[in-house]
């Protein structure tokens, strides 16, 4: 066997076994989520979420919604979360330094005054500015802070420090939650008796399209619009089927970032987030879990899959290319600064299965899919190609496209949004295009992101949006 | 996926017919008159419901669609309903389930016996109230409740297993319903299971139990730090002059979560023979123990603010922006 013959097998072959190790995993990941969302969903059913709505022994929670430049809906925005259900509430709005006029808007609409404050500086943070309350009794629980622009890690360690309360939630101030959000992500704090409850997430739908008044969720659509679709069923396949299966191995590495729980303490013995990474969501997790695993406690990071919190998808290309560059960003650094756990026993499913996932399959499945692609054309030029690999590929290709119909079933099984059967239908034409249109794109963008992580480019990459009070028009 | 849709619709069909037959009975035992009918009271059921109800889709749909029914409504009506059900033997299905080696269907017979009123079966379900599975014996212990009220409580004097804060507020919500009863909870604060402690307390500090007053003191040497800290939120409401005084001589062996605790409840508790022990702790190194110590010295005393203002100019401490935080929370 002469080297370029061996070469071509090691590379053919190895790309082949990394996809049927791949599809394993997605096979084991669908096993799981089942269990779990039955599991979850049977003892939902003994459920009354009505009694913690009304009971003064619920815990006690702060919301903390970093704001920049947000002065075109931050009002309705503020609304929607001051009426959210729940008795032991603070809102803590944290103005990041806005060059737009959103504090004077907030100041103006619900009767602000500048208060003494003292922040107790737990986390080290950029300068604040004032702290704010209201002179109304009715937005009792408004908090806004004005502080120095930071970034979005650095405003929510400045809300971490002002929050009074044992439990916090960090939004984004531009999603719309569920009225009954925050009492179903305060169950999981309150059933465990073995295990602390460090961390519990939530599932986050797409928005677009959706009927949203006065900052609240009406009616649910399926998107009109090509991207916002193909993101709906991504959000369906990832919240639903992976979450849900680490939930149950008790492997969760990530809460979005725009929307969960979290439990104050833990959060300040672990330093709050990191403003060094864009992936502060993703960093902050693992974290604490890593710091729980070296305390020797018995902890879990808990995750819901009832839909709770809606958010706006990126509507075009440019848009969706910079946020998939910066996930990919903050996935790197994040593996990268945790990497001592990676195969490590003493981190147990955390070092041994979640640590090494994310590695083989979250960060380096891009990469390997962008080169094998290229090589795919390079064998095709050099009629080099071995057709049974392929054939096999092709194989591989028509289970992700099945896998992601599984996704759909899950949906209608379980939460069952998009009721109507042309919205189901709707789910899978985009379930048929997605390895040809969408996901060719997802790659470009992460190894985009490889990229700039290596010209040490480090920005947040703005995200303009339409908004959500607009949303029904957009789409 | 498309079998799936197919076999759902069908069922949704299916569905749609049980559910009128399913109303039209409810309806009937609703508005049931025991006078218009002579002999032993029978709700009349149609043949065809009779013959339906061999099948356990229909069984269930009829059996939530009557506990719903149930929890809506009281007096004749009530009655009314449990009569069809027990006239309709779905209590002997509902017996059969509670036998069931899986948890959720053993779970859901005990809540179906439960709203039914079924009180005949509170032996049997006693039995699961330390069950192992939380959810089973979550429900158990609700059954209990709602069949003996306060008295329902004694399971804790036996229970293992722990109660989790959820259920808790869930048999506290229960307990709020009823009238209020003095039962003996003193053997409660001896068992080994610190849940039930914490509960105890909890009920010690929701029906103002003051006769309990050092038992729960007695709570604050537990070696469950979770104890200690009920025990300190429960002195919050059941306290004496000398209340203080046990928190002071515990502070220093105290965890950090549990000294704010107590720095809190003395803005309740404390008298001014505490503002020394305050105004010690403003050198504290914690800045969280700071500000509740300032604002606890303002609450219990009323010359606090005097006194602290008085402290920020003596000594060279740089807290004066937590003077002024507490200033700005009495001005609110």
């Amino acid at each position: 066997m002469s080297w370029q013959t061996f070469i071509l097998h090691f590379f053919t072959y190895g790309i082949l076994l990394y996809s049927i190790i791949l599809l394993i995993c997605y096979v084991l990941i669908g096993a799981f989520s089942i269990s779990e969302t039955r599991s979850y969903l049977r003892k939902n059913s003994f459920t009354d979420y009505r009694m913690l709505a009304s009971s003064t022994e619920t815990p006690s929670m702060s919301i903390l919604a970093p704001a920049y430049n947000e002065g075109a809906n931050i009002i309705e925005n503020v609304r929607s979360l001051l009426s959210i259900h729940y008795n032991n509430l603070e809102v803590i709005i944290i103005n990041d330094g806005s060059k737009d006029d959103s504090l004077e808007k907030l100041i103006g609409a619900y009767d602000l005054y500048k208060v003494d404050f003292f922040v107790n500086q737990q986390i080290k943070t950029k300068p604040v500015r004032g702290v704010y309350k209201s002179y109304n009794p009715v937005y009792r629980k408004l908090i806004v802070v004005d502080k120095e622009n930071g970034g979005k890690a650095d405003a929510l360690n400045v809300g971490v420090n002002i929050a009074k309360n044992d439990y916090f939630v960090c939004i984004d101030v531009d999603c719309v939650l569920e009225q009954d959000s925050l009492l179903k992500l305060a169950k999981p704090f309150l059933e465990s008796t073995n295990q602390r409850v460090i961390a519990a997430g939530g599932v986050v739908r797409i928005a677009n399209g959706c009927e949203i008044e006065g900052g609240r969720l009406v009616k649910v659509h399926l998107p009109k619009q090509f991207l916002p679709r193909i993101q709906t069923l991504e959000y369906i396949r990832a919240f639903l089927l992976s979450r849900m299966a680490w939930t149950k191995l008790n492997g969760l590495l990530l809460i979005s970032g725009a929307f969960g729980a979290f439990d104050r303490e833990i959060v300040i013995n672990c330093g709050g987030y990191s403003t060094k990474t864009v992936g502060e969501d993703m960093e902050l997790v693992v974290r604490m879990r890593r710091y729980m695993e070296e305390l020797d406690e018995p902890y879990k990071v808990a995750f819901i899959p009832d839909p709770l919190c809606w958010t706006e998808a990126p509507t075009t290309f440019k848009i969706l290319g910079r946020q998939r560059n910066r996930w990919t960003r903050g996935t790197i650094e994040t593996l990268r600064t945790h990497k001592v756990m990676f195969f490590n026993p003493r981190y147990g499913i955390l070092g041994m299965l979640s640590y090494p996932y994310w590695l083989f399959f979250e960060f380096l499945a891009p990469i390997i899919e962008f080169f094998g692609t290229i090589g795919m054309i390079v064998y095709c030029f050099t009629y080099a190609v071995n057709w049974s690999a392929v054939l096999i590929l092709v194989g591989v290709l028509c289970l992700g496209i099945l896998y992601s119909i599984f996704a759909i079933l899950m949906e209608v099984l379980t939460y069952n949004q998009y009721r109507g059967r042309k919205d189901i239908l709707g789910l899978v034409g985009v379930a048929m295009l997605e390895p040809f249109v969408f996901h060719p794109f997802v790659v470009w963008s992460a190894i985009r992101g490889n990229i700039a992580l290596i010209r040490k480019q480090n920005s947040w990459g703005e995200m303009t949006r339409t908004g959500l009070a607009t949303a029904k028009k957009a789409s | 996926m498309l079998s799936y849709l197919y076999f759902k619709n069908l069922y949704d069909k299916n569905f749609d017919k049980w559910s009128l037959i399913s109303d039209l009975l409810i309806r009937k035992a609703v508005f049931y008159d025991d006078e218009e009918f002579e002999g032993d009271k029978m709700i009349p059921v149609t043949a065809r419901a009779e013959k339906l109800m061999k099948n356990k889709h229909f069984r269930k749909l009829l059996v939530n669609e009557i506990m719903s029914a149930k929890r809506s409504i009281t007096g004749t009506s009530a009655d009314n309903l449990k009569h069809l059900y027990v006239q309709l033997g779905l209590d002997k299905y509902a017996f059969d389930n509670l036998l069931s080696s899986k948890w959720h269907i053993k779970a859901k017979a005990i809540q179906e016996l439960t709203v039914m009123d079924m009180h005949e079966y509170v032996e049997q379900i006693s039995a699961y109230a330390d069950d192992k599975n939380s959810l089973v014996r979550m429900e158990a212990q609700s059954a209990l409740i709602q069949f003996n009220g306060f008295e329902g409580l004694n399971f804790l004097e036996t229970l293992y297993s722990p109660i989790s804060n959820w259920h808790q507020i869930k048999l506290l919500q229960q307990l709020s319903q009823l009238p209020p009863a003095n039962v003996d909870m003193t053997s409660w604060f001896t068992t080994t299971n610190s849940s039930v402690i914490i509960f105890t307390l909890k009920l010690a500090r929701i029906y103002q139990r003051f006769d309990l007053y050092y038992e729960i003191v007695s709570c604050l040497d537990h070696e469950d730090p979770a104890v200690r800290y009920e025990a300190i939120h429960c002195l919050n409401e059941i306290y004496t002059d000398e209340t203080s005084d046990n928190f002071i001589s515990r502070f220093l062996n105290e965890t950090l979560k549990n000294q704010l605790a107590m720095i809190k409840v003395m803005a309740t508790v404390g008298t001014e023979k505490d503002v020394e022990f305050l105004l010690d702790l403003l050198t504290h190194e914690n800045d969280e123990i700071k500000v509740r110590a300032a604002r606890a010295l303002v609450q219990s005393n009323k010359d606090g603010m005097i006194s602290l203002e008085k402290y920020s100019r003596e000594q060279n401490q740089s807290i004066n922006e937590i003077v002024m935080h507490i200033k700005g929370e009495v001005a609110a």
